[in-house]
């Protein structure tokens, strides 16, 4: 193991992962006290939660969109995510290196699984990419973070994949493998700081959409005011 | 439901302004509806300080925050939305639209964004984004539906309401909602059609003669009185176009025997603050509690109308006290009830044409109401169909957010925002299409008319007026005919 891998695979794993750690709850912490301050300005405080929670589950659990609009993209969606959640978390040789750095462990992804995973994740990712350069809906919306997002993401599960299933050198295995956790841990770094947010805040979008419409009661009077306006006819 | 996109020609009918040349370069804004006379110097920062003042005084913060933190992209919402299913046009997919506003909120409202724009000197809000967002939010019906497809939970709807809101604050705003709510907030009538009191009375007393010929029955509309179960707000533009929704709100009151009233101190339902400005939505709201509340009435009861009946059903316990508010009930909660509990009797042989439910957008969309009416109108209309999809999935009219209220861009309305509407009625092959709406009944009325569809529009209680049964006690026997004429 050449001495950047090691380091790669040690302190510079932990950092990265307490960053993106540490960046997460920073991003749920502000999400979720922002929404207590606004529940407690409400005028209205009552929820209709049942609504709110059936929401978030259809959209944590978006089984219903394999039947809906958009099927194929929805569909490829679905399943690049799966495949992204699911084998860097369950991946053999990845509960390994988390074991390594944090000293736990659990369950792993049978070895056919996570193969055919990894080989449906690219294969999806890809589509989707090619996605939003095809449809014209989709391109004309696409920022340049979104095109570099997929290309990031697709970069350690190729490498991985690589590494894992095809015979290479030596050498060429180290320079993969480089590739793939140092690609892995920039993931980890701009997880917090990018639209992948979405990883820990989606379950909380409907929540903050229905409280979003809980206005706080009397501020005509106080907005009147700081804008100057007070007095001054519809 | 997919929709074949208009043609170059109807796109050039629709997109076509009635502003004149000389007015769009005075006001240095170029949009389709009419403003009245606003400041249009150092637009953007006046735009900034507004949008400041508003982030100060409400909960906006929250939603701007966690929407530009995962906004994906991904155009899922384009399936959605009628006015993109309609045009193909990309400025009119909802996520785009929402981006012009969570893009000026990054830059000028955030530490990262401010630190980028310096560092790359851009990104500034101009004249010419503001000009897009007043010309992009008011292409918007704010039907919300493009929420439901959103997988990032994205309100586009409420995004569209902010912009508005703070356009508003720099007298961007259509000049038709713009007077109407001064009428109705500083003007004598306190109305948005400013119809004074006798001319109110004189329309009832009118209805209420019509009915006793009709129906034989004494049918009242019971003005100022106290401690009345329900006091009446409908969108007021009913008392000047909806006369038989009235009288079948009338005529249900006369079979139920519940008291009920209309104020005459005021009696306007429309709020046009829900569709660009809180502090508007606010007043017009305190003003039907003040209302009801000099009546020592217990029920806010709203008449006919989506938009009507939300805001008071979700503002009123906002900006009047909360769960102490007093409660609103929406008609057609209350006519359904009558109706279930045996109260209510409607003939099964009156109506007889197909007749479809279209879901105004404020009553479904939240799935507050959808089922009551269909359960009633299946009741007694025997040839009934469903439009898909319908529900809280439902397509908008194309008239919604207020849009249908500003005349101007009727060309717009009814070619672009209600194709796919328009598509969904022909395929449905309704003859009679119930729409519990002013707005809805308004814009569905001209899309018919304009789209060449052969649709007969009313309010539920049109059909109700037409089919209700009264209880025999309820019917007077008329003076008997002048000798000369045969008794049939």
């Amino acid at each position: 193991m050449t001495p950047l891998l090691e380091f790669a695979k040690g302190p510079l794993f932990r950092l990265c992962f307490v960053i993106m750690l540490l960046g997460l709850a920073r991003i749920i912490f502000l999400d979720i006290w922002a929404a207590y301050k606004a529940y407690k300005k409400a005028g209205d405080k009552k929820m209709p939660w049942k609504l709110t929670l059936s929401r978030t589950w259809e959209w944590v659990f978006p089984v219903k969109r394999l039947i809906h609009n958009f099927q194929v993209y929805s569909v490829l969606s679905i399943l690049f995510h799966i495949g992204l959640i699911l084998v860097p978390i369950f991946l053999f040789a990845h509960i390994q290196l988390w074991k390594g750095a944090l000293g736990i462990s659990w369950p792993a992804l049978p070895y056919g699984w996570a193969f055919w995973l990894t080989i449906s994740t690219i294969v999806f990712g890809v589509s989707l990419y090619i996605g939003r350069l095809v449809i014209k809906q989709a391109r004309m919306l696409s920022r340049k973070q979104d095109y570099l997002w997929l290309i990031l993401l697709l970069i350690p599960f190729i490498t991985g994949f690589v590494c894992a299933n095809i015979s290479i050198s030596p050498g060429s295995y180290q320079f993969f493998m480089t590739v793939h956790v140092l690609s892995g841990e920039l993931i980890f770094i701009l997880i917090p700081f990018s639209k992948i947010a979405h990883c820990v805040l989606q379950p909380l979008s409907q929540l903050v959409s229905t409280l979003a419409w809980k206005f706080p009661p009397d501020t005509d009077d106080d907005i009147c005011t700081t804008l100057n306006k007070k007095g001054a006819p519809v | 439901m997919k929709t074949s996109r208009i043609t170059d020609d109807e796109r050039a009918k629709a997109l076509k302004s009635s502003i004149k040349p000389e007015v769009i370069e005075k006001q240095k804004l170029n949009v389709r509806y009419n403003i009245e006379k606003f400041d249009v110097n150092d637009r953007p920062r006046r735009f900034l300080e507004a949008f400041a003042a508003i982030l100060k005084h409400s909960n906006y913060r929250m939603m701007l925050d966690h929407y530009s933190r995962i906004v994906s992209r991904c155009s899922l919402c384009t399936t959605t939305c009628h006015v993109y299913q309609a045009t193909g046009n990309p400025e009119d997919i909802p996520c785009y639209r929402s981006g012009l506003l969570l893009d000026v909120y990054k830059r000028h409202f955030t530490l990262a964004g401010e630190l980028k724009g310096r560092i790359s000197g851009g990104g500034y809000l101009t004249d010419e984004k503001i000009q897009e967002m007043a010309d992009s939010f008011w292409n918007c019906t704010a039907c919300r539906r493009c929420a439901l497809e959103c997988p990032m939970g994205l309100d586009h709807g409420l995004i569209t309401h902010l912009g508005r809101y703070i356009l508003s604050e720099i007298g961007i705003a259509p000049r038709a909602l713009v007077v109407s709510t001064r009428e109705q907030l500083e003007g004598k009538t306190k109305n948005t059609s400013a119809i004074p009191v006798p001319a109110l009375k004189d329309t009832l007393e009118f209805l209420e003669d019509d009915m006793f010929e009709e129906k034989s029955v004494r049918i009242k509309f019971p003005l100022d009185v106290e401690g009345a179960d329900y006091v009446f707000f409908a969108a007021v533009s009913d008392y000047l176009m909806e006369a038989e929704t009235l009288m079948g709100i009338a005529a249900v009151f006369a079979a139920t025997g519940d008291k009920w009233t209309i104020g005459t101190g005021y009696y306007d339902g429309i709020n046009y603050g829900l569709f660009y400005s809180d502090r508007i939505l606010e007043r017009v709201v305190k003003q039907v509690d003040e209302e009801t509340k000099r009546l020592k009435g217990k029920n806010i009861l709203i008449g006919e109308c989506g938009h009507a009946s939300r805001s008071a059903k979700q503002f009123i316990p906002t900006y009047c006290g909360g769960e102490k508010a007093l409660p609103v009930v929406s008609i057609l909660e209350y006519t359904h009830k009558a109706w279930k509990e045996g109260r209510l009797k409607l003939g099964p042989d009156v109506v007889t044409e197909k007749v479809a439910y279209h879901d105004p957008c404020n009553f479904a969309r939240n799935r507050w109401i959808i089922n009551q009416p269909r359960e009633v109108l299946k009741a007694f209309c025997k040839n009934y169909v469903e439009m898909t999809p319908s529900g809280d999935n439902n397509i908008c009219c194309g008239g919604g957010g207020g849009t249908v209220s500003i005349d101007e861009i009727r060309p717009y309305r009814t070619t672009v925002g209600g194709k796919l509407k328009a598509d969904q009625i022909r395929k449905s092959g309704c003859e009679i299409l119930v729409a519990p709406c002013a707005n809805c009944k308004k814009q569905l009325r001209e899309l018919v008319e304009d789209q060449g569809i052969n649709v007969q529009v009313v309010g539920l209680h049109d059909l109700i007026y037409k089919a209700i049964i009264f209880d025999d006690s309820l019917i007077e026997k008329k003076e008997e005919q002048p000798s000369g004429k045969e008794e049939k």
